[in-house]
């Protein structure tokens, strides 16, 4: 009997896949990793309920068969895809929002619901859920609270774990337990240990969230953004300091250097953004007068640092403004002909007031590996996301970049930072975990183990370097990669199949 | 195919994926597995063609992919290249052979065909083959309901010129359609109406016939490039805008520049072609000819339009179509739910796969009747009969009706 028939025999709500065709879809995500090397799982579980999923996860630890929880797939860190094989949990189909307490400012709702949806039924009730990644449209909430999504508006509002209350989470036997004290409605508690937020952030490694409980906040009834442009990279970084030190806490602050503003104007032109090394949008919210208070204040901090400043509330600069920002990290790809974005060293995070320097050396990067790079981030919260441009079909140019993720990742951890800020670690940061950690690492080991003897949830990720796939070798990297890669990746295309 | 970073931002705008959850059955899935077997990973398996073909090709993914990925030609050629591996029976392969092969391929067997369906809704053969049963035994009774109310008289282009109204009269050649010249004949003489109310001396090139958008999305394109080639020939005569009211078939006019690029012979002058072609909306000023309420009725007049998406994913237009019904006098117009998401008909996919070309229907009729409309208003034919006949099927008395008929009662003398 195969994984997949006894799946089927055991499971109510679910569907379960095995045909080749369909295996190859869930063997990558968005991460450069899975890219050059996909993983196909043995089955895959388009999971339908709680039920079936500590079906699914007794029948795996019973067989020692090793599952893999998916949401949208949206992840960059190869975090989301079998890489040693067994059950592909897709947790996307249960996407039900169970109720919203508007009373008590509550949400209960399945880890499939995409971010953008539960906003938009949130808004109806005047509510938010705050945390914001770019990928509001296609991230599931579930997803974000098991990388601990960050996103645009952390640096006010903190990270998905400061709104997330309690989770039911299937552990590893197939036991469902809910966190957070059983049927509470609690905003707040100290009772006992916070397993939320242990399994917040653990991608996976520790059980499957089944639902989440999150806190929620009433929409600010204003907003108004600060478009800043910077001839000089040095200036923007001490902008930022400025306006933390004039006692203004925006909602979000978000750095795009000069590729990206090229990106942009290509993407949408009629946006016309001038060439300059830096551009930053500050975004205050709150009441009326304060946002413009709030909006003139920054203005005048970065003035003199600025080459030029401006202030808008109106709806539709702010939301054009924010729809270039979404979108710049995938647009960045239209930058280079031919040429697309490659997920890998994409997520660190360092200290803000060594932004302009990490600015800088990744410039140098680029040039040294002769590889493009766009970067933007949140610069308030010191996450960068650099984005590299290659030509795929290069077996040289996949070389290089992999070189360029490895010193970027080393270039973070030189500068007091971290390899990922918010993205999560996944198999592409885990070769980085032990130099990253220290003996810290071995704790959050025993950690998995107490919770997962067997060892099936998700493995490959944070806690253990997996073989096989074009990661650094060695403590620290430096010394190649495994490879050659599998399979005549980079080839091009077969002559009867044009790729247009 | 490269350019696809797998960020997973059309999954959401995937009418397919959104019924299933299953990532086979969304863009990302779908461009994955044609890089896969394009570098030799994947057999071309039943499977593979069945997430494939169960695609609607509506083009919401390209609309909001931010990496540049145009689905529509991809799959055109994959589905071209793969075409040989089809393992369909031969009662399918025959019926596809006929009617891509022959039927589609001359107008006029085409309007022999239609008058044929005509002579059966007027003559008793289909109230009797509703009422025997005969319907349901053959399997035909939701294809048969799809079957628009032929048009009594056909448009056939015949070089013919009809005059524009006002002093300054431009010039626009007109794209009839296969469908539309035939099955809903009337609509396309109210888009001519229209254009010469709106100033425009009306063209009808002779020669021209269907645009083969059903063939390149069936993996036919030799046959489809035969048709482009010819419709290309036809209007080059012709002077300005190529006028057409069918979202469909002006996305896959649009395309042919595309398509043929590689072609010397031909590559300029598709591109010429495409370049002129133009959705009825985008010719027409709202300011410029509606004058009087749709309906006689002197209180406002609650319509929907709902987008077709070869013409809001495909080609980018909604906010014209809504502007020239706006300016009708007495109009409210409101947005529904999920206006972007396709209502299951998309070419022949209603007849390729019911089963999921209902359930998108009856999804977007909920979606509709939720905002309670006197009228729902679209631009491609495919949209108006599946919405057509899925009102029908749930006993509503809500009309649709095609853009340039509403144009054309709002501007009538």
């Amino acid at each position: 009997m195969s994984i997949a028939s006894d799946l089927r025999a055991i499971l109510k709500d679910s569907r379960v896949l095995d045909a080749p065709a369909e295996l190859r879809t869930y063997a990558y995500d968005a991460s450069f990793l899975t890219q050059l090397a996909p993983r196909s799982p043995d089955a895959v579980v388009i999971a339908g309920s709680t039920s079936d999923v500590s079906a699914v996860m007794r029948y795996a630890s019973a067989h020692g068969v090793p599952v893999t929880p998916r949401g949208a797939a949206s992840g960059q860190a190869a975090g989301a895809v079998a890489l040693e094989g067994g059950i592909v949990l897709a947790l996307n189909a249960m996407n039900r929002i169970v109720e919203i307490d508007v009373a008590n400012m509550q949400a209960f709702c399945e880890p499939g619901v995409v971010h953008a949806t539960l906003n938009a039924a949130l808004a109806r009730h005047n509510l938010v859920f705050p945390p914001d990644p770019g990928s509001s449209r296609m991230a599931t909430v579930g997803g974000m609270a098991s990388t601990n999504a960050h996103g645009m508006r952390a640096v006010k509002y903190g990270p998905t774990s400061a709104w997330v209350l309690g989770l039911e989470v299937v552990l590893p036997d197939g036991q469902v337990i809910e966190t957070g004290s059983v049927g509470s409605r609690a905003k707040q508690s100290s009772a006992g240990l916070e397993l939320t937020r242990l399994i917040v952030g653990a991608e996976g490694t520790l059980g499957v969230v089944t639902r989440l409980r999150l806190k929620l906040m009433a929409i600010p009834p204003a907003r108004a953004i600060v478009l800043g442009l910077f001839d000089v990279l040095e200036n923007a970084g001490q902008a930022v300091q400025g306006v933390f030190g004039a006692g203004v806490s925006p909602s979000a602050m978000e750095i795009l250097d000069e590729r990206c503003i090229q990106a942009i104007n290509l993407f949408r032109p009629n946006m016309k953004l001038p060439s300059v090394e830096a551009l930053i949008l500050f975004e205050v919210d709150g009441n009326r007068p304060g946002v413009c208070w709030d909006a003139e204040r920054i203005c005048e901090v970065i003035g003199p640092l600025a080459r030029s400043t401006e202030w808008s509330d109106e709806t539709a600069r702010i939301n054009a403004l924010w729809e270039a920002r979404s979108l710049v990290g995938a647009a960045v790809g239209t930058l280079r002909p031919g040429s697309n974005r490659a997920y890998c060293g994409e997520d660190i995070c360092v200290p803000v007031a060594r932004i302009p320097e990490t600015l800088r050396a990744i410039q140098e990067i680029s040039a040294r590996h002769r590889i493009p790079i766009a970067t933007y981030g949140h610069i308030g919260g010191g996450g960068l996301h650099p984005g590299h441009l290659i030509d795929g079909r290069d077996p040289d140019e996949i070389q290089r970049v992999l070189l360029v993720a490895d010193d970027i990742h080393q270039l973070a951890l030189s500068m007091a930072g971290t390899t990922t800020g918010e993205h999560g670690v996944g198999a592409a940061r885990a070769p980085y975990m032990a130099q990253e950690h220290g003996p810290a690492l071995e704790v959050m080991r025993r950690i998995k183990a107490a919770l997962d003897p067997r060892g099936i949830m998700n493995p490959g990720v944070i806690f253990d370097v997996p073989a096989g796939l074009p990661l650094p070798l060695g403590e620290g990297g430096g010394e190649g990669f495994e490879l050659p890669l599998r399979g005549p990746v980079g080839e091009p295309a077969v002559a009867t199949i044009d790729p247009g | 195919m490269l350019a696809c970073i797998r960020c997973g931002a059309c999954l959401t705008s995937c009418p397919t994926y959104v019924l299933s959850m299953n990532e086979a059955e969304g863009p990302r899935g779908r461009v994955g597995l044609a890089r896969a077997v394009a570098e030799g990973h994947l057999d071309v398996s039943p499977n593979l063609l069945e997430h494939e073909l169960n695609c609607l090709v509506c083009d919401a993914c390209s609309a909001v992919c931010p990496a540049g990925v145009h689905m529509d030609p991809l799959q055109v050629v994959f589905r071209s290249a793969v075409a040989e591996q089809r393992r369909a029976g031969w009662m399918a392969r025959v019926v596809r052979s006929v009617v891509f092969g022959w039927l589609f391929m001359d107008m006029a067997r085409f309007r022999a065909f239609a008058r044929a369906m005509w002579l059966y809704q007027r003559s008793g053969a289909r109230w009797l083959a509703r009422h025997l049963g005969i319907l349901r035994v053959l399997g035909l009774a939701e294809a048969e309901r799809l079957l628009p109310e032929i048009s009594r008289t056909f448009l056939t282009p015949h070089d013919e010129t009809f005059p524009g109204e006002g002093d300054s009269t431009s010039e626009v050649a007109f794209f009839a359609g296969c469908v539309m010249s035939t099955a809903l004949a009337d609509v396309d003489r109210a888009t001519i109406r229209v254009l010469q109310r709106g100033g425009y001396r009306v063209s009808d090139p002779g020669g021209q016939g269907c645009c083969g958008a059903l063939h390149a999305h069936g993996g036919d394109l030799p046959r489809a490039l035969d048709l482009a080639r010819r419709n290309i020939a036809a209007f080059e005569p012709s002077e300005g805008p190529i006028v057409v009211n069918s979202a469909g078939c002006g996305a896959m006019l649009k395309d042919y520049a595309h398509h043929l690029r590689h072609d010397t012979a031909w590559s300029e002058r598709a591109r010429r072609f495409s370049e002129r072609v133009r959705d009825l909306s985008q010719v027409l000023d709202p300011t410029a000819f509606s004058t009087h309420p749709v309906t006689g009725k002197s209180e406002s007049e609650k319509i929907v339009y709902q987008d077709a998406c070869h013409l809001l994913h495909a080609q980018r237009i909604s906010r014209q179509p809504r502007d020239l019904l706006k300016a009708i006098p007495g109009v409210e117009l409101v947005e529904i739910e999920e206006a972007g998401l396709c209502c299951g008909s998309a070419g022949v996919y209603n007849v390729t796969n019911p089963a999921e070309s209902r359930q998108l229907q009856q999804r977007k009729i909920d979606n509709l009747l939720k905002v309670v409309p006197d009228l729902v208003v679209t631009a491609n034919p495919g949209c108006l009969l599946q919405l057509q006949s899925g009102l029908a099927a749930r006993d509503r008395h809500l009309a649709v009706k095609h853009l340039a008929e509403v144009l054309d009662e709002a501007s009538a003398p």
